[in-house]
Order: structure tokens, then C-alpha cells, then sequence
């Protein structure tokens, strides 16, 4: 199991599932479980329902939302993509204008990238060398046909954290819709979607030691959207299809178990140790804001050092990069571009991410074992030049 | 990426890394890189009586340009001076199974070790390095 052997430090890609999930997973699959489809009406489809509808309250007490306010989806990519669509989709009598930033996860920006094929307007805000969002900047983007506006809560690849707040306050006073993707945030960060007047909010389950293929969207009270599938009218029917009741137990019961208050500060514990350690490491630098920053995620670059050959030198860590090396150039994460990285660095770049099994000692392990590997190729790249480092 | 056991052997040993003291008789040093394929490298060679009787080698770069300097390096050791000019990029290629993608890193590996040749016969008058 090659899992087992390695050290795991990629929480922010997916979480292991935790054992009480797959318990409450178990009890909706087999022949003596609560298995029937929950929209049958006979008594083992009622009990699915109150396994769909505890979860629901499971998961809407975890963001501060009514029941009623959450759709089940298969992750947060179907959550991002049903909020842009359906958001223009409902005001389609209107041109429409959508306003994000360049470090959002690509399941928005390839979905804003459609939907600017399909003839809407599409406003990118401004972020400074950490990633937050510039409210200036917002306030004067805001027009009068502007439909939503798309800010995930903690950014996947550097923490950063959104004052999503202020953000909401914004768009309040201008009648614009805020969709927040709370992927990386969910049971981490406490979330108000209530006090923040958040209107749409994307939720993941395998983030936070739940299933893959669940997730969730919230859609605030009186908020229209249409819908971007048709088939039936589960989920209010923005959501058609035979419900998962096993994902979907399984999310809800990831979302009770996971506190913000208890999960929180010692996973910020974790990856403070880790820059502790890294930190020694001439020239690391730590991308993102370090104050508002998800209490997970550690991204750090490594000047002088090939980020392809750090990775394979480090392939014992589970570790992302902050590059996709498919080909002779690798391509640097728009994250980092956007951040104002040079692509050599962005490429040096290791995406570190704490979870809820992971250990001090697996910390202490990843800093040795990246500090021995800088070294040892720093040491044969001795008389680079600059552009190696920088 | 997959990478071949020759490269990650020679990924993981670094063999032939390091430098020739420049003082020492017949050393020059060759330089090559690419910045859009992430690419530097420098080859110190030192010829005695016409043959490269020492190689080694600087890089950045990803394994397979590690790997690559690494082979070029014992390709080039104990043959004579001119075979500086001859090195067999298909073998390397062949060695170290290298996709074609990354066959341009080997390119300019092949550029370093030429460098050192045109400081050795004088093509090169920015100097030996010594």
C-alpha cells in the first residue's frame, strides 16, 4: 500500500475518510441497510430520507444556513459550476457581467471562461502579493448588470483567506449575488453564511475527511438560480437524480465531526511547526498572506532549486507542486502567477497541506527530508545563474 | 512523469557532479542554458596529451537533465579531445530512455560540452575560465 508508506502532506488535494464516516457510509449500502432510493414513499425510502435530511441539518449547521438552503451535488466543481450557470442562467434577460479573480480554483474559471464564450461579460478583481482581494477594486467593478460575484473563501493553493464579510457587505448594497466556494474552508474556518450574507456558497466532502463525489451548494432563501441539469425534481430540482444516500450520509456525518474551533488551531499548530522548520532553509519564501491564511495550507518556495527535481527527490511526501510538468515546460500555477511569482520560483514551489491524521513527528520528518534534498541539489547547481534562484 | 531506472540512479548518486580545480593543467569550463526549458548547465573538462582525462559537471534542470549531464559526463571521459564535438545524443537517449519532449535539455548539454571544446582549441576568446 503505497499510501501507508508514504508521508501524506497533500490534505488540501483530499483527506483519508475518517472511520466514523465510513461507518455512517456503511449503514446506507448492503441488503440490511437503509439502501432504498429516498424518494420512494414506502417505509425503507422514508428512512432514506431522514439519513438525506439529517445530513442536510449536518451540513447547513456547520456554514450557518437552514436545511433548506442545502443542495446535494456530486463535489464543489458541480457546486462552482451550478452557481455561476444557474446565477446568469436565471437573469438571462439581461447581458450579464460576472466579476472573480485570477486565483480561483478552475472549476470557476473555466466556467467563467464558458460563459464568457456564451457572451457574458467577464471582470477579473484585482488581488495584492498575498492574494486578497482588493474591496477598492470591487467597488468600482460593480456595475448595474453585474449578476455575480465569485471569491472562493480560502484559496487551494497559498491559504489565503477572503474577508468574505466585507465582500458580502459590497455586493449587498449594490443587489449583486456573492457566491463563495468554501472547498478548502468547510469545518477548518468557521463559517456564517447567515451573518456574511453569503447568497451561494460551494462545499466539498472529501476535504474534510469525507467521501469523494458529494458536495453541496448553498442557495440563501429567495435566491434564483436555474438549474443546469433537468430530470426530475430532487433538490428542489436543481438537482435532479436518484440521491446518493451513502455519499451523502457520509458528508454530513464529515461535517458534524469536523470543528472549526477544535480542528482549527491545531491544524494552524501543524503548519506553523512546518514553517518553523522550512523557514531555517536559505531562502524559502512563504506565498500568502501569513494572517489570513486557512489553517491547512503551507506553500513555500524554494529558490534554487528545480521544482520537477525537488518533487521527484521528495517523491516519498505527498506533496503538490506549484506547477503541472507534463511536458518540456512546465506550466506555473496561475495561483502563483497571479501572486507576481517568476515561473522559475513558481516551479520551486511545494504545496503543503496538514490534516486532521497528521502528526507533529510527520512534520518534523518533512522538514529534514526537504532541507537534505535542497541542499544536495543546491550543491549541484553551485554557480547557477541568478535566474535560477529567482 | 515516469522516469527509467538509469536516470534515477543517476538522478539519486549525482555521478560526475562537482568541479576541476581551475588551476590545474588543461581544465576549462563550457556553459549552456535555456531559461525557457528551465535549463543550466556547466562542464568542467581538463585535457592531458589530447585526451579528457577528467569530466564534471553543474546543472539545473530536472532529473532527466541531472541524468543527462551525469551520462554525458562518462560518455566524454578518456576519449579523445575531439570527442568533444561528437557526443552521441541518440545514445543518451537511449540510455536514459529520455521521452522526446525532453531531448532539447540534452541539446543543450551537447552545447556545453562543445563550449569547452572552443575554449580548448581557442574558438572561444571570452577565455578558459582558468
Amino acid at each position: 500500500m503505497m499510501a501507508n508508506k508514504q508521508l501524506y502532506l497533500d490534505n488540501a488535494a483530499t483527506t483519508a475518510v475518517d472511520p466514523a464516516v465510513i461507518e455512517a457510509m456503511l449503514e446506507c449500502l448492503g441488503p440490511e441497510a437503509t439502501y432504498a432510493n429516498p424518494s420512494s414513499s414506502h417505509a425503507a425510502g422514508v428512512e432514506a430520507r431522514r439519513k438525506v435530511e439529517r445530513a442536510r441539518n449536518q451540513v447547513a449547521a456547520r456554514i450557518g444556513a437552514q436545511p433548506d438552503e442545502i443542495v446535494f451535488t456530486s463535489g464543489a466543481t458541480e457546486s462552482n459550476n451550478l452557481a455561476l450557470q444557474g446565477a446568469v442562467k436565471a437573469r438571462a434577460a439581461v447581458p450579464s457581467h460576472i466579476l472573480t479573480t485570477r486565483i480561483e480554483h478552475k472549476s470557476v474559471l473555466d466556467t467563467v471562461a464558458a460563459l464568457a464564450r456564451r457572451g457574458v461579460d467577464v471582470g477579473y478583481l484585482e488581488c495584492d502579493s498575498q492574494g486578497r482581494v482588493s474591496l477598492d477594486d470591487l467597488a468600482a467593478s460593480l456595475t448595474e448588470r453585474t449578476a455575480v460575484v465569485s471569491v472562493m473563501h480560502a484559496n487551494n493553493e497559498i491559504g489565503v483567506v477572503q474577508d468574505v464579510a466585507a465582500i458580502a457587505r459590497l455586493c449587498r448594497e449594490r443587489g449583486v449575488l456573492l457566491h463563495m466556494d468554501a472547498a478548502q474552508s468547510a469545518g477548518k474556518l468557521p463559517i456564517d453564511v447567515e451573518g456574511w450574507q453569503v447568497d451561494l456558497c460551494s462545499l466539498t466532502a472529501h476535504k474534510l475527511h469525507g467521501p469523494k463525489g458529494v458536495g453541496a451548494l448553498y442557495v440563501r432563501r429567495g435566491v434564483t438560480i436555474a438549474p443546469t441539469l433537468y430530470g426530475g425534481a430532487q433538490e428542489r430540482g436543481l438537482r435532479p437524480g436518484t440521491l446518493a444516500v451513502h455519499q451523502i450520509a457520509g458528508m454530513g456525518q464529515a461535517y458534524e465531526l469536523a470543528d472549526p474551533a477544535h480542528d482549527g488551531p491545531r491544524l494552524a499548530g501543524l503548519r506553523d511547526r512546518l514553517w518553523a522548520g522550512l523557514s531555517g532553509v536559505a531562502g524559502a519564501r512563504r506565498n500568502g498572506s501569513t494572517t489570513h491564511c486557512a489553517p491547512h495550507i503551507l506553500s513555500v518556495s524554494l529558490p534554487g532549486v528545480d521544482g520537477e527535481s525537488l518533487r521527484f527527490a521528495l517523491r516519498d511526501i505527498a506533496v503538490s507542486a506549484g506547477s503541472a510538468c507534463a511536458s518540456d515546460v512546465p506550466e506555473p500555477s496561475h495561483v502563483l502567477s497571479g501572486i507576481g511569482l517568476s515561473d522559475t520560483l513558481a516551479q520551486g514551489t511545494l504545496r503543503f497541506s496538514v490534516g486532521r491524521f497528521t502528526s507533529a513527528d510527520d512534520i518534523d520528518t518533512a522538514v529534514e527530508r526537504v532541507r537534505a534534498e535542497v541542499e544536495r541539489l543546491r550543491a549541484l547547481a553551485v554557480s547557477a545563474p541568478a535566474w535560477c534562484s529567482s | 512523469m515516469d522516469y527509467g531506472s538509469e536516470v534515477v540512479r543517476r538522478f539519486e548518486t549525482g555521478q560526475g557532479a562537482g568541479r576541476l580545480a581551475m588551476d590545474a593543467p588543461g581544465v576549462v569550463y563550457g556553459e549552456a542554458e535555456d531559461r525557457a526549458l528551465n535549463v543550466w548547465v556547466r562542464f568542467y573538462v581538463q585535457v592531458l596529451d589530447g585526451r579528457v582525462a577528467a569530466v564534471r559537471f553543474r546543472v539545473f534542470g530536472c532529473p532527466h537533465t541531472v541524468a543527462a549531464a551525469s551520462w554525458a559526463a562518462e560518455w566524454i571521459e578518456g576519449r579523445d579531445v575531439q570527442s568533444l564535438t561528437e557526443l552521441d545524443v541518440q545514445a543518451g537517449v537511449r540510455a536514459l530512455a529520455m521521452p522526446v519532449e525532453k531531448v532539447g535539455k540534452l541539446l543543450r548539454i551537447e552545447d556545453a560540452v562543445i563550449a569547452c571544446w572552443r575554449k580548448l582549441t581557442g574558438q572561444d576568446r571570452a577565455g578558459n575560465g582558468s
